[in-house]
């Protein structure tokens, strides 16, 4: 409750330095913003809170950081938590608020493509309109629709999907079993993935998993009468660790017999351990960086920042997105912080501008977007199972 | 059809293995339902937390060097924890959330009970882990695989089978061989004139709430060792799936929820693996909606005690 309290005594503040100004937009009181939001929305809880939790955290603590560092001119920047648990209606819900009020100027998220494609209409019909910067979403219609208010800091399914399926053919793959995690992340990708193998001539067969799947056996038994040399999994979810274990019980040894690519979720380093080491030697793709397999002192202090900030083994859980989330957080909050301030307002419009011209600062280097809204030069990271870690073997650029 | 042949006694065993889970956590559902004619829909993550009790303990007798003990014994106190901590989950839930709306409009329960399931899955969640966690089951359970002709089973696929049929049997005798399985079909037929005969309709209520969600940590001990991985989002479709196989054998009947487990196991394996993954539900649920059209009191029929 002492918050509104303060807030007044800012704003009052603000109104005495301003008159002791003589009244001109000049000073630093005039620029500062009387009240700045951001939004972070994603499945934080729910069936993909896997993805989602980590995400979160790295969010919470890019918000710390930047306020840390002085906020908007001096004002701290708000978070507002939106758990959309991975559903469009629950996300157009929590959106309504943050449409109605223009002190909220952008969110982080959504992080699933499914939920930006339920409710991208509704921001962009705002007015004005409310941007959001994903950390996740990849699905090609994202920022293909022609939305202002759409950017994304991670590679899209069009580079990832024909990316992953070149990367087996190089590998020397004869017959690719695909599978997706019924999801249109996961659906779109595993789409892409077939569409390159079918037009280089790659026997494949196409199956689908359940989100939540644990026994895969009908599957694998399916895999091995098929006669697969590569086993490529479009996911995100938790689902991995047990496939691989049971692929292994069923006598398909990655490395030996069999090989894998996975996708995002799939280059968490925790599946080595919970597979007891049956994914020692598959391969994952991902449309971000970890900020732990990179180099660059930036995305180390991060990783450190982040075990401090969460605890030693929080990376460990925090899942593919933790180091996108943070970078998606960093571009939002500097696009706020070069926007014009006036009467303590700062306008959504001015925030959508600033995203599309300015350049940002981030754990991974520079970013710029696009017209559309995409990250330019994002890559696509290709990691391999070794030992207890996932290690970057390759960098695809987009 | 050749491919058919190859195939078929494997996924037939793909699909014993997922139904005796299905039955196992089904029974819990029918004994339930059976005494007090309630869906307890908090029954599939009372498993889940059992699961995560088996990870727990795995964790600390394997890993923790002051407290390891040989693997055999591990296993033991796993489902001893396991079992233990899901029953007295069990009748907590029903101390809480179920008895005080006893006599409250049925509909009243069945929201306790789903607010139950979302507090447990949320609770594990935030306080134990959003990612799975590793039951580490190659330092617990030999890593054995059977070939027999074309049939390839882990151990730890057998071992699945075989308990959850042996709790099943014994589960079977307790109830229409003891005294006390007297006393709870007794409460399952008529509530009130069991209380004039007698009988302690608290404990009776009870003690099924115990055995019901200690099978349920047993599955979760079973469930770890066989996919060696646990999360807090596992309860919900296994939950639902359980379900649906206690009201295919007919829900209250405990012989039913164990043949409509088995029977639902390997109709998912056969329609996966011959159909379509992707139309592996539509064919559970069109199961589902066949047999409720033609017996709509379920395959087996009558509950627990037999009713008028």
């Amino acid at each position: 409750m002492a918050q509104p309290r303060i807030l007044a005594l800012i704003a009052m503040a603000g109104v005495g330095l301003a008159a002791c100004g003589g009244g001109s937009t000049g000073g630093a009181a005039a620029n500062k913003p009387n009240k700045v939001q951001i939004a972070a929305e994603g499945p934080f809880t729910g069936d993909e809170a896997s993805i989602g939790a980590g995400a979160l955290q790295a969010i919470q603590l890019a918000v710390k950081d930047f306020n840390n560092a002085g906020g908007v001119n001096g004002t701290p920047v708000t978070l507002l938590i939106w758990d959309d648990q991975h559903s469009a209606q629950v996300a157009q819900t929590l959106q309504a608020q943050g449409i109605s009020d223009p002190t909220v100027l952008g969110i982080v998220g959504p992080m699933n493509s499914g939920v930006v494609l339920g409710s991208v209409q509704g921001l962009q019909s705002a007015t004005p309109p409310l941007p959001f910067v994903s950390e996740s979403a990849s699905n090609v219609k994202v920022t293909d629709s022609g939305n202002s208010v759409a950017h994304r800091v991670n590679a899209r399914d069009d580079a990832q999907g024909p990316a992953d399926a070149k990367f087996m053919i190089d590998q020397g793959a004869k017959k690719v079993y695909v599978m997706d995690a019924k999801s249109d992340y996961s659906t779109g990708l595993a789409d892409q993935t077939q569409a390159y193998l079918a037009s280089h001539n790659i026997p494949y067969q196409r199956d689908q998993a359940k989100a939540g799947q644990k026994d895969f056996s009908t599957t694998i038994t399916k895999i091995k009468a098929f006669g697969a040399d590569w086993v490529y999994f479009a996911d995100e979810g938790p689902e991995a660790a047990p496939f691989v274990s049971q692929m292994k019980q069923q006598g398909l040894t990655i490395g030996q017999n069999i090989n894998f690519l996975g996708t995002d979720g799939e280059e968490d380093s925790s599946i080595i351990t919970t597979s007891q080491g049956a994914y020692d030697g598959a391969y994952a793709t991902n449309i971000t960086a970890d900020p732990a397999g990179v180099s660059g002192s930036a995305a180390a202090a991060y990783v450190t920042a982040f075990k401090a900030a969460y605890g030693p083994d929080s990376v460990s859980k925090a899942g593919p997105f933790y180091g996108s989330a943070y970078e998606a957080a960093q571009a939002l909050l500097q696009a706020i912080k070069n926007s014009p301030v006036n009467n303590g307002k700062i306008s959504r419009a001015d925030v959508i501008s600033h995203l599309g011209s300015d350049t940002f600062t981030t754990i991974f280097g520079s970013v710029k977007f696009d017209s559309k809204g995409d990250v330019q030069g994002g890559g696509i990271y290709v990691y391999k199972a070794t030992g207890s870690n996932m290690v970057v073997v390759k960098q695809v650029s987009g | 059809m050749d491919y058919f042949l190859q195939n078929f006694p494997q996924q037939l065993v793909n699909g014993l293995e997922a139904g005796s889970l299905y039955a196992l956590i089904a029974l819990g559902y029918t004994l339930i339902y059976g005494i007090l004619e309630m869906l307890n829909f908090a029954h599939g993550d009372v498993y889940m937390v059992g699961a995560f009790l088996a990870a727990g303990a795995a964790g600390v007798f394997v890993h923790n060097e002051v407290a390891a003990v040989p693997a055999g014994l591990a296993v033991a106190l796993m489902m001893v924890v396991a079992m233990g901590g899901a029953g007295l989950l069990g009748v907590g839930i029903e101390r809480v959330a179920y008895r005080p709306l006893r006599n409250a409009n049925r509909l009243a329960p069945l929201i306790t009970a789903i607010g139950v399931s979302l507090f447990l899955e949320s609770a594990v969640q935030v306080w134990v882990s959003p990612a799975p966690v590793l039951v580490p089951s190659n330092a617990l359970v030999p890593q054995t695989v059977f070939h027999v002709g074309t049939v390839v089973t882990p151990l730890t696929g057998v071992m699945l089978f075989v308990v959850a049929v042996a709790l099943m049997v014994a589960l079977d005798a307790f109830v229409f061989r003891t005294r006390f399985g007297s006393a709870m079909r007794a409460t399952a037929q008529d509530r009130e004139a069991a209380t004039f005969m007698g009988i302690d309709v608290d404990r009776v209520i009870m003690v099924t709430f115990f055995l019901a969600s200690a099978l349920a940590g047993m599955g979760g001990v079973l469930f770890g060792l066989r996919y060696a991985s646990v999360d807090f989002f596992m309860g919900y479709l296994l939950g639902i799936k359980a379900f649906t196989a206690a009201v295919i054998g007919g829900i209250g009947n405990i012989r039913g929820a164990m043949v409509g487990g088995l029977l639902l196991g390997v109709l998912e394996s056969l329609v996966g693996g011959f159909i379509s993954s992707q139309f592996q539900d539509s064919f559970v649920f069109l199961a589902l909606i066949t047999v409720l059209l033609i017996r709509p009191q379920g395959l087996f029929g009558q509950p627990l005690a037999d009713r008028a």
